[in-house]
């Protein structure tokens, strides 16, 4: 199944629980109908990963994730050969391999003879798929998550590079793997460093920034069913207010989500500077942070 | 629908977006998908294929306001008297007023529906560097390439308006008045051009601060109060250190990197088994193979935090391919040679004797940036972290952040440890947040829990 347009992908999404923005869903669409990678940019908790996993749902599509750090390498995020099983195997058929070089005259010809059934061992039974080739191999398209691909090395990125400008893979004893279907790739970074042009250039970008107030609402409201609108309200126009301030780390939309939760659960109808007080912690992780919102809480409250 | 992006295309060239052709054909492909009279949609096309980093967005989003809402539509010239005739006019008269000026030719292209060559010297002023023999060592260099758009601006602004006056019988008031009108917009806009240059917003730096407390009473101390007897109990803690953390490195890669099978190993070691290998060996993966370079301001101030970072550096060289290391005040000196040659105290001894400084000069950050893209652009590639330690005070000196924003395209990441508290950032001549931008990271270093924190996160 493809999206039919950009508001097919806004109602899709909001079915599969995920709001997006039009800019967000315009891309959404583009990535699906030119088949190209979409690399999602943004402060951390703006929902890059979730929108991944949200096109999964939206199109009843297997999601495929695949996790960087630095040190990811081919091994880890294509296939790897099954060592432990192959000497295994070799052990077990042992009488067997007697047998095809019996008769050999000489070392040289019992080689040839092993070497002439080395397929054997390096087959599809001794291959462990890893991500990648999961989602190349995969007869349904899936949607292939490369998730904070700022964190691999710049070698893995160039692999990357060559995979999703072709999307086939060379395991040299088995040939060449293609893509039966191309999936639908989702890259996020968090600007740890700088992607290379190349990779831009093979994507469509999409950067997320903090939603506008309409949009933190309803996804406030939809992650909170039953929420009384105006605490929903409160929720959003203070985390919004404190997002203004030179915080190191501003609260972002799960920060919302979880503090609106909590208030529920604490019974709480309405936001005074108590209340804000009492439950710094969820919104501020550094304690700098803290400090500064206890300072500007008179402020805070006249703005909002 | 082709010209008009492809104009807007070499308008995004000229302000320094690098946009393919590979890339323009894509938008134009997109364009036939979306609805283009939805203008969110219209845009997205364009910034998601044009803007492809949170850095170019905001040069993008000028340029589009520029592009699609403000460059004034010129009326079709049908006759000499229409609107448009009349603008054809004003310009030619305008530019018979040219002296081979460049940013006058350049705003009277601008006024004639061109922005190329505008925003071209735009991106000129934005990236010039402003050597200190000529002059331009305060930072008025780029003020002064400003002034000279800022004059220009002025003489057209006083040329329309003379030249409604001197027309205005054959003009008539409102045609006059509309002309008028027509121009000071555009000059407006060339003018909010100029003054507001979009600097990346630096918002996706990030600003690590941690709390973590390796060492009680000796890890709080700011490194530029230590006594000479902590100076001392501070290296004996390094050196201890050290140990922990080259221990915690092999041991992170020994668990992350077993994907290599040993062959010889696991073989042996299966002899022991009659043949059977129940024991699996794996190679370790090696060391990881970044480079380092480290710029370290040296004047009195910042060198007691810098020698220390120093010597953990040098101390961890094995997890590192190679560590350059710069020192600078006013001037640039490579000590590299120094720390490979002498064991790390004895070097870190040296380099303040040794090098090629003047330790009592002003220190100069835009000359040492342009030092370094003069001598030493060779070293930075994709591998390489820049560290730069230092209290971006400038004095006042042109502090060059067009070459920082160079070095960052070159290098893996770009980290700045400043030793002052992050309250004085940014206060008198210090020039942290025109930096900040350029840079990965930024992070306060003023003490030892702080730099460890730092030097953990760059080896795990
Ligand atoms: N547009 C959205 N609609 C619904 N939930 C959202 C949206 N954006 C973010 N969220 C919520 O915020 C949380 C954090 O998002 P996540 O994707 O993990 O952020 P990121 O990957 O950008 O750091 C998600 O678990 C999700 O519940
Ligand atoms: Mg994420």
């Amino acid at each position: 199944m493809k999206f039919t347009g950009v508001d097919d992908v806004l109602i899709k999404l909001e079915s599969a629980h995920y709001i997006p923005s039009r800019e967000i869903a315009t891309v959404v669409f583009l990535a699906d109908a030119t088949s190209k990678p979409i690399l999602v940019e943004g402060p951390a908790g703006v929902g890059k990963t979730e929108l991944a996993k949200a096109v999964a749902r939206s199109l009843g599509r297997e999601l495929i994730r695949l996790q960087c750090y630095e040190g990811l390498d081919e091994a880890k995020a294509l296939y790897e050969w099954e060592y432990a099983k192959q000497l295994l195997y070799t052990q077990m058929v042992k009488d067997k391999i007697n047998d095809v070089i019996a008769g050999a005259e000489t070392l040289a010809g019992a080689v040839d003879r092993i070497a002439a059934q080395e397929d054997a061992f390096f087959s599809e039974r001794f291959i462990q798929p890893r991500p990648l080739l999961k989602a190349i191999s995969s007869d349904k398209p899936p949607v292939l998550l490369i998730d904070e691909v700022d964190k691999s090395d710049p070698e893995f990125e160039a692999f990357l590079l060559e995979l999703l400008s072709d999307f086939q893979v060379t395991i040299p004893e088995l040939g060449t793997r293609k893509a039966v279907n191309i999936p639908f790739v989702v890259l996020t970074s968090n600007n740890y460093r700088d992607m290379s042009d190349a990779l831009k250039r093979r994507c469509i970008h999409l950067y997320i920034d903090y939603p506008e107030r309409e949009l933190e609402l309803r996804i406030v409201m939809l992650k909170n069913p039953g929420i009384h609108g105006r605490l929903a309200g409160q929720v959003v126009d203070m985390i919004r207010a404190i997002r203004n301030l030179d915080l190191k780390k501003k609260p972002c939309i799960s920060e919302a989500i979880d503090w609106a939760r909590s208030l529920i659960s604490l019974r709480i109808e309405g936001i005074t500077p108590e209340v804000v007080l009492q439950t710094l912690p969820m919104i501020c992780k550094y304690r700098a942070d803290s400090e500064k919102v206890k300072k500007s809480l008179d402020t805070l409250f006249s703005r909002v | 629908m082709v010209g008009l992006i492809l104009n807007f295309v070499s308008a995004c060239r000229a302000s320094g977006l690098r946009v393919s052709t590979a890339e323009f054909l894509d938008c134009l492909a997109q364009l036939d998908l979306v609805d283009i009279s939805d203008e969110v949609q219209f845009k997205t096309v364009l910034s998601s294929n044009f803007a492809k980093s949170r850095r170019d967005r905001c040069r993008f989003e000028q340029l589009y306001r520029l592009f699609f809402h403000e460059l004034s539509q010129i009326p079709a010239s049908s006759s000499p008297e229409s609107m448009g005739g009349l603008i054809a006019e004003l310009v030619e008269v305008l530019r018979e007023g040219a002296d081979g000026d460049v940013t006058y030719r350049a705003i009277i292209e601008f006024l004639s529906g061109n922005p190329l060559t505008f925003l071209a010297e735009l991106k000129r002023i934005r990236t010039e560097e402003h050597p200190a023999t000529q002059g331009g060592r305060f930072n008025l260099g780029p003020l002064a390439s400003r002034l000279q758009v800022l004059v220009n601006l002025n003489r057209l602004r006083n040329m329309v308006a003379h030249f409604i006056n001197a027309n205005e019988s054959r003009l008539g008031f409102d045609t006059g008045q509309n002309l008028a009108l027509y121009f000071n917009a555009s000059l407006d806009t060339a003018y909010t051009l100029l003054m507001n240059e979009p600097r990346p917003p630096g918002d996706d730096t990030r600003e690590v601060t941690t709390y973590r407390q390796h060492y009680r009473r000796l890890g709080e101390l700011p490194f530029s109060m230590l006594s000479q007897r902590e100076v001392e109990e501070m290296r004996e803690v390094i050196v201890e250190l050290v140990r922990k953390l080259k221990d915690m490195a092999t041991r992170r890669w020994a668990s992350h990197s077993r994907s290599v099978l040993d062959v010889k190993k696991t073989l042996r070691r299966a002899q022991r088994y009659q043949g059977i290998p129940v024991e699996i060996v794996f190679r370790h993966h090696p060391p990881r193979k970044a480079k380092i370079i480290a710029l370290c301001d040296v004047s009195s101030s910042v060198w007691s935090a810098a020698r220390f970072m120093l010597n953990i550096l040098y101390s961890l060289q094995e997890c590192f391919t190679k560590v350059h290391s710069f020192i600078f005040v006013s001037g640039l000196a490579e000590v590299t040679a120094i720390f490979e040659a002498h064991e790390i105290n004895l070097a870190i001894e040296k380099v303040l004797r040794e090098a090629a400084i003047e330790y009592y000069a002003p220190t100069d950050y835009g000359e040492t940036l342009r030092h370094f893209k003069r001598d030493f652009m060779d070293i930075p590639d994709k591998k390489t972290t820049l560290i730069i330690m230092g209290d971006a005070r400038t004095n006042y000196f042109n502090p060059e952040d067009a070459i920082l924003e160079e070095l960052r395209e070159r290098c893996r990441r770009v980290i700045w440890l400043n030793p002052e508290p992050e309250t004085e950032w940014n206060t008198g001549d210090s020039e942290m947040l025109t930096y900040k931008p350029h840079c990965h990271e930024v992070r306060q270093c003023r003490n030892l829990n702080q730099l460890i924190d730092f030097i953990e996160d760059l080896i795990l």
